[in-house]
């Protein structure tokens, strides 16, 4: 994934002291990267998020954010435009 | 008097009809139950019939191309939902699912168009306003939608930061864009692809690449 020798591996940000450990998250990303562990969830298989955002969306506590940082690119080659 | 019919009498739609026509249009009603997140309508279908919620509610929603929904309203007791379809012939323009255990009435189409059946200047007059309701609700969508695309342009650019730069990179979640621009998240995940698909940005994990500034510039 681009940019990740600088920020790692991309994953949403988990706030443990909000999560209800309810499972909404476990169940439904469609990578099934995350699981509960020791009554928290955590995104256990990170090299398989790619990051669709939906357990934000799903996560009815507001435990999980899927932060964007927005950055400008400066003399991109322009071979996907 | 059942009491189904008054409460049919009771909707603005069959106010003042005489109690041979009200009692026409009840017995042609079917009453549907669904349990909670049960389907009941899907968008894209032909039409069954104007449908009022007896009790429960009903979230009415559309569905983007990428899955996503977009709740449109959320229907309660005595209200109808599905009209336009049932006057201008089309398919269901909204699907609709039940958010607690409901019941609605399902009021055929036919019965419904046997009310103006015997005057036919009526039946064209609701047609063609079906019809061009349609028309504008689709226009206002596909307006409000565009002004979304250039106000996230426009944010973009003023918030993009080069990583060489001394100033820190913003960070923000979709919700967080939403409330900054007046929308809902929903429409920025929408906005943010369409703007992607222009050639202006380019979504990598957790980053959103201003590729293209001049492209953004031109939809602001
Ligand atoms: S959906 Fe939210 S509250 Fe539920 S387990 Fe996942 S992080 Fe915790
Ligand atoms: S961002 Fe998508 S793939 Fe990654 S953990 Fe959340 S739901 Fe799963």
């Amino acid at each position: 994934m681009a940019g990740g020798t600088m920020i790692g591996v991309t994953i949403p940000e988990i706030d443990e002291s909000k999560c209800t450990a309810c499972g909404d998250c476990v169940e439904l990303c469609p990578a099934s990267a995350v699981d509960l562990v020791n009554g928290k969830a955590a995104i256990v298989r990170p090299e398989d998020c790619d990051y669709c955002t939906d357990c934000e969306v799903f996560c009815s506590a507001g435990a999980i954010s899927c932060p964007f940082d927005i950055i400008l690119v400066k003399d991109r080659p322009a071979e996907q435009r | 008097m059942s009491s189904r019919l008054d409460f049919i009498r009771s909707l603005p739609y069959f106010a003042g009809l005489s109690d041979e026509t009200a009692g026409r249009i009840e017995e042609q009603i079917r009453e549907l139950s669904f349990a909670k997140g049960e389907t009941l309508l899907l968008e894209g279908e032909p039409c069954r019939g104007l449908y009022v919620v007896k009790t429960g509610r009903v979230r009415i929603f559309k569905s983007s191309l990428e899955g996503r929904e977009q709740v449109l309203l959320i229907a309660g007791p005595k209200s109808t939902f599905n009209d336009v379809p049932v006057f201008d012939g089309g398919p269901n323009p909204a699907s609709g699912s039940a958010l607690e255990p409901t019941t609605v009435y399902v009021i055929p189409r036919e019965a419904m168009l046997s009310l103006v059946a015997d005057c036919p200047a009526a039946m064209n007059i609701i047609r063609l306003f079906a019809a061009r309701l349609r028309h504008l609700t689709m226009l206002v969508e596909d307006l409000s939608f565009r002004s979304v695309v250039s106000r996230l342009a426009k944010a973009l650019l003023d918030l993009a930061v080069a990583t060489e730069s001394q100033a820190p990179v913003p960070r923000l979640t979709q919700d967080e864009m939403a409330a900054m621009i007046g929308t809902v998240r929903d429409v920025i995940s929408r906005a943010l692809k369409a703007l992607e698909k222009e050639g202006a940005i380019k979504i990598e994990g957790r980053r959103i690449l201003v590729v293209d500034p001049d492209k953004l510039r031109k939809m602001v």
